[in-house]
């Protein structure tokens, strides 16, 4: 269960994650921060990294609709290469984490995308996300 | 004088044999050691990023199979999870559309941005 077993995007032997943009240290602090945020919130939170079809929002939605449980996931879909960022949040997420926090988070997100801080700006989505869902 | 004399044999080796030794343990350290290929790993906005799409969940177990129409690519982790996702449309009836995605009940939410 570490944050380099990735679904059918990547490599099965899920050495994948490590040939992408993050050193060895911040998949280890992603892969706490998106465990920590599960426990503590009860949904599931994931982070897709790479490009979206467009229409972006529609695909987003469409990756979010693969996730067990969907209505109790959010999705933090980020494409660099469109410079486009989407958090999607399932029915019953959002009653939790409502679309102006979500917002919120992404301005954030987007502020430390835009200096080229890809893991910095997902800890920091994600760190939001939760603490706005608040504890299960 | 006399109290210091060195052949020219000792000379070139503690002037020249050694100090070239050293250098040459240490460069080769320093290049061994070094970040080499890191450093374009780096996102920078406005470069091209072309790394494989990834997907990072604590559980990876929950992501179904891919949507539209393919299982996912071979490997016995895709197999089990459209195994799984059979068992779970079948137990929690859960409504799928013709082309075996899952319909949701209620509308997403969530918010966008660029930069």
């Amino acid at each position: 269960m570490t944050v380099g077993e990735t679904n059918e995007y990547a490599a099965p032997d899920g050495l994948a994650a490590l040939d992408g943009p993050f050193t060895t240290r911040q998949l280890l602090r992603l892969d706490e921060a998106l465990r920590v945020a599960d426990r503590q919130t009860g949904l599931t939170f994931s982070v897709y990294m790479g490009d979206l079809e467009e229409p972006v929002r529609a695909h987003a939605e469409q990756l979010h609709k693969q996730l067990d449980g969907a209505d109790r996931a959010v999705l933090i879909a980020v494409s660099p290469n469109q410079r486009v960022l989407e958090i999607v949040t399932g029915n019953e997420a959002r009653k939790r984490i409502s679309d102006r926090d979500a917002k919120l988070a992404a301005l954030s997100m987007a502020a430390s995308f835009a200096g080229g801080d890809l893991a910095g700006g997902v800890l920091s989505g994600l760190d939001q996300l939760a603490t706005h869902a608040g504890r299960s | 004088m006399g109290a210091l004399t060195l052949s020219v044999l000792s000379t070139l080796l503690v002037f020249v044999v050694i100090p070239v030794g050293a250098i040459a343990v240490i460069g080769g350290l320093a290049y061994a050691g070094g970040e080499r290929g890191r450093r374009h790993r780096r996102y920078r906005p406005g470069r091209q990023f072309d790394f494989q799409p990834i997907w990072f969940l604590a559980a990876p177990e929950k992501v179904a199979a891919s949507p539209d129409g393919g299982a996912p690519s071979d490997g016995a982790r895709g197999s089990h999870a459209v195994e799984r996702r059979e068992q779970a449309a079948i137990g929690s009836g859960v409504i799928e559309d013709s082309s075996g995605a899952r319909v949701l009940p209620g509308p997403t939410g969530g918010a966008s941005d660029r930069w």
